[in-house]
């Protein structure tokens, strides 16, 4: 029951993130780069509540978005999904109250994304590579999304250890009795 | 009384003077108090009316204010409405339906944006958008009120165009770099460019209806093969800045 509750403000946060990204990051911006924010909220999610929740959530918002405002339907859901997974498994063998693993963290899953989500465009569009463009773009998200994390960061474990109690509290017990 | 009648006018005025230069300081300052006390009275009473007025003056400045107010969006809507107007106007040979710009993408790898008007409103796939200055980009899905525009300089967007002075074709890209510009290429080798030609829509390729300003030619970078060589467009369009567009209805 509690995990429901927790899914379901899990989603509407996802909502919340996805109006502020549209409408307050599209102008509060660095040389006209925006963040992104969905990377960093997949990421906690993976991180606090486990590799199942983390992938299945990060497919959900990944294919609302596609739906939202995408081009095609599946590739930010895939690479969502696997921001998710890939974060739990990440938390696993790093800390996650270290500010530097944080960033690091961070600072990957945003380059993950990102260029697989460009690379696979290039391959589904025939694009050209503007190989300078995007690494002026990944740097800079990249950076915007690790100070943002940084100050996100306190709030995030505060209501990331209360979700990481149920969801991975009840885990450890089956695997006790 | 001889005497006093005789005396000299001036000699008194001197006198008077005197006096008056003692006195007068003290009556001055006396009168001063005595109309202050007396003002007194007008003071307080005159606090309760300045109150009130006090009270109605924020009033009719508030109202003033919210007039003002009105008056301000409904300039603003007035300059969108003769937007509208000058748009459907100066693309009145096709039958086009106005739509305001809901969402701007949220990545910084496409350009996507979202329109207030849907397959409700006679939209459908691959109908192209323009605006007061040019061609935007063409509709990629439609819901019911809603509908998806790929722009012109997402990166995965291609364009048929054709330069409006030599008739030559080139295909236009979205470039990651700026979202300002678009980079021409396929420019055939006989081609002769310049700087500041105007490019519109060629009509080939079935999406986008044939004559639609697209921008002019800023850049022209030649390469040591002439078949490589490619040109910078910078479109007419702002893509930061606008805010209104028409859809261009295909009669199919």
């Amino acid at each position: 029951m509690k995990k429901i509750i927790i899914y379901i403000l899990l989603i509407l946060v996802f909502l919340i993130i996805y109006f502020l990204q549209s409408n307050f990051f599209s102008w509060f911006t660095i040389y006209g780069i925006m963040p992104n924010l969905f990377v960093i909220y997949v990421l906690f999610i993976g991180l606090f509540a486990g590799q199942i929740p983390g992938a299945i959530l990060g497919m959900l918002f990944g294919v609302l978005l596609d739906i939202f405002i995408g081009e095609k339907i599946g590739i930010s859901g895939i690479l969502l999904g696997i921001v998710g997974f890939a974060s739990s498994r990440l938390d696993k063998n790093f800390s996650k109250d270290s500010k530097l693993t944080i960033m690091l963290m961070c600072i990957g899953a945003t380059l993950f994304y990102e260029s697989a989500d460009y690379f696979i465009s290039v391959f589904i569009y025939k694009m050209d590579i503007e190989i300078i463009a995007l690494i002026k773009i990944l740097l800079i998200e990249s950076i915007y999304n690790s100070i943002l994390i940084i100050i996100l960061y306190p709030l995030m474990q505060k209501v990331g250890y209360r979700i990481e109690e149920t969801f991975k509290g009840s885990n450890i017990l089956t695997r006790y009795f | 009384m001889v005497i006093l009648s005789n005396l000299n006018l001036e000699n008194i005025t001197s006198v008077e003077n005197a006096f008056s230069t003692l006195v007068m300081p003290i009556q001055n300052g006396l009168t001063y108090l005595k109309n202050k006390l007396a003002g007194n009275d007008d003071f307080f009473t005159d606090i309760n009316n300045l109150k009130t007025e006090n009270e109605e003056l924020k009033k009719q400045n508030a109202e003033l204010e919210a007039s003002l107010r009105e008056l301000e969006v409904i300039k603003a809507e007035n300059t969108t409405l003769k937007e509208y107007m000058k748009m459907t106007e100066k693309y009145s040979e096709y039958n086009t339906v106005p739509a305001y710009i809901i969402n701007k993408n949220t990545s910084n790898l496409s350009s996507i944006i979202v329109i207030n008007a849907g397959t409700r409103d006679g939209i459908g796939i691959n109908m192209t958008v323009i605006s007061e200055e040019g061609l935007v980009g063409h509709v990629i899905s439609a819901s019911e009120t809603t509908a998806k525009v790929q722009t012109i300089i997402d990166p995965a967007s291609t364009t048929s165009a054709t330069i409006s002075t030599s008739r030559e074709g080139i295909l236009l890209r979205g470039m990651l770099e700026e979202n300002k510009t678009l980079k021409a290429t396929y420019i055939p080798a006989e081609a002769s460019l310049v700087q500041g030609d105007a490019v519109e829509t060629s009509g080939m390729g079935g999406i986008y209806e044939k004559g639609i300003h697209i921008g002019t030619i800023k850049e022209i970078v030649n390469t040591k093969n002439i078949t490589n060589r490619y040109a910078i467009i910078e479109t007419a369009v702002d893509f930061d800045k606008i805010e209104t567009v028409l859809v261009v209805k295909k009669d199919s």
